[in-house]
């Protein structure tokens, strides 16, 4: 029953700190590469967001939002990676690649 | 010493440099010339939902929400295996991509100093688990964007469902301990906490900010343990601060610098970032802007069924035990009341044994319906008699979701 499971679990997590061995003293750890690349696009944007976005995070922040995110929203990110986390964007491309965005990611993509 | 204006230029010190990890980083890209093939997918219940599930390092296949930095979703079913969410299973969410790959434990320092910290110190972790008394909690750890997804219009940001949420027990060491010793001065007004993670490009370092009155509250912890074991490296390995009853923005993890300030900390992490509409219901108009923010602070009551999911078909004319889980900010689970009507009549679940105020509380009721649809609901209270609304509220950033649940199920 689970009442017992709930017991069970606390019994063994309090027996495991009783009998927890000496501190490990360091970890090593390799992360999986990306599972998802950027939407291939011929709008001249794509190539700009492969330099500028996908250097440091995953495309699975664009690829996951609402389908009816709109412009504004790409365009207060862009804006948001260069002026807060000092993203290496030119300000030339910057408007494309959040014409990339807007119409591969967001409100105005092909139905 | 310290310049909290700058928390990053110090604490290069301990990483052997942002370069090196920008290096690090940098070499890993290289690397990811094949991509991942995932174990599995999975559909998660609102549009745009598909999700790859991958077994990342010390974890089991989660949800992915994003490779890079890692952001990964346990999946729900977790919550009926026990009352404590496994290591392996417990989510993860970092906000740069800059994560610590590699830590000696035993070279780990954590630096407390700060303009109002009378007698700034560096502190190791044998230090911490040697020189003050240890302490013990069970506590919910909660996304403050957990079930954003189910945002009604929908919200941008991370697209989770309801399983960026665990309750683990932590071992470690009371803050008010540790800051005791660096004499906070009288001028104190926050506390600054940061970790290991960089930004890549120097720029909105992961850095959060308590009031030092609940910086010295006694339950604010730096833990050094996660249900008996090494905290996982992606939950903060080798220490993690432990915030009972708030939003796992807080809960900072490879701790390595706090600093006691005179001022409000105003990074880019406690502003414009992780508000809520400065009213009490932390809420607006659908679509619309909060005239007024403050930062996200505590959890919400919420519940959840766990063992039956919605669309799932049960026996006509036998008895289903139905059972599930509630939490709240630290008041405590007071009652968790169930309907199998959506929401039109509604009796008492009993309730489970008590792990203290910031664990889940197991609830259960048994269920023999006859042939037909049900739309099972849960709604919890907190000793304080605070609840959870019928219909979800709304707010622009899809923090603080916790709507009364609703399961519908067929008997056959």
């Amino acid at each position: 029953m689970a009442f017992k499971t709930v017991l069970r679990a606390l019994a063994l997590a309090i027996a495991t700190v009783c009998t927890a061995p000496a501190f490990a003293g360091s970890k090593n750890i390799e992360l999986p590469p990306d599972s998802v690349q950027l939407k291939p696009s011929s709008l001249p944007g794509y190539a700009k967001a492969q330099a500028a976005c996908v250097a440091c995070h995953s495309a699975e922040y664009m690829l996951y939002q609402p389908p009816t995110a709109p412009r504004p929203y790409w365009d207060a990110m862009v804006k948001r990676m260069k002026g807060v986390f000092k993203a290496p964007i030119d300000d030339a491309d910057m408007p494309l690649i959040v014409d990339y965005l807007a119409r591969t990611y967001g409100s105005e993509q092909p139905k | 010493m310290h310049r909290p204006d700058h928390p990053h230029l110090s604490r290069r010190r301990f990483v052997g440099g942002a370069t090196g990890l920008l290096a690090g980083a940098g070499l890993g890209s290289v690397a990811r010339g094949a991509f991942a093939q995932p174990s599995a997918t999975m559909e998660q219940p609102f549009v745009n939902g598909r999700r790859n599930l991958v077994a990342f390092p010390e974890k089991r296949p989660l949800i992915v929400l994003t490779t890079r930095p890692p952001q990964l979703e346990t999946p729900f079913e977790v919550f009926n295996e026990g009352l404590i969410t496994p290591n392996d299973a417990f989510f993860v969410r970092y906000h740069n991509a800059g994560i610590p790959t590699s830590i000696d434990a035993d070279k780990h320092v954590i630096r407390i100093g700060g303009n109002a910290a009378g007698k700034p110190f560096e502190l190791s972790l044998a230090d911490l688990r040697t020189q003050f008394k240890p302490v013990e909690i069970v506590a919910v750890n909660q996304c403050s964007g957990n079930s954003r997804g189910f945002f009604n219009p929908r919200v941008t940001g991370g697209q989770l469902a309801n399983g960026a949420m665990g309750n683990a027990r932590w071992l470690g060491v009371p803050l008010k301990d540790v800051l005791a010793r660096a004499e906070p001065a009288n001028s104190a007004r926050q506390v600054s906490f940061n970790g290991l993670d960089i930004a890549l490009f120097g720029g909105g370092d992961f850095v959060k900010a308590l009031d030092i009155g609940h910086a010295m509250d006694g339950e604010v912890m730096l833990a050094y343990q996660m249900n008996g074991a090494d905290i996982p490296m992606l939950n903060g390995y080798p220490v993690k601060l432990i915030v009972p009853g708030y939003y796992g923005t807080y809960w900072v993890k490879h701790l390595s610098e706090i600093e006691v300030i005179d001022r409000e900390f105003d990074g880019f992490w406690m502003k414009p970032a992780y508000r809520i509409p400065d009213n009490d219901c932390a809420c607006v108009e659908p679509g619309t802007a909060p005239p007024a923010t403050r930062p996200i602070g505590r959890f919400n009551v919420r519940s959840f069924i766990t063992s039956v999911s919605d669309g799932a078909r049960l026996m006509a004319g036998r008895e289903t035990a139905v059972r599930g889980i509630a939490f709240d900010g630290g008041q405590g689970i007071r009652e968790v009341a169930y309907s199998t009507d959506g929401g039109q009549s509604w009796r008492g679940a009993r309730l489970g044994a008590d792990a203290g105020r910031y664990s889940f509380r197991e609830f259960s009721f048994g269920f023999t319906p006859e042939q037909g649809a049900y739309d099972l609901r849960v709604r919890a209270w907190n000793r304080s008699g605070q609840s959870q609304p019928m219909e979800a509220l709304w707010q622009p950033a899809g923090y603080m979701r916790n709507v009364v649940e609703s399961v519908k199920v067929t008997a056959v």
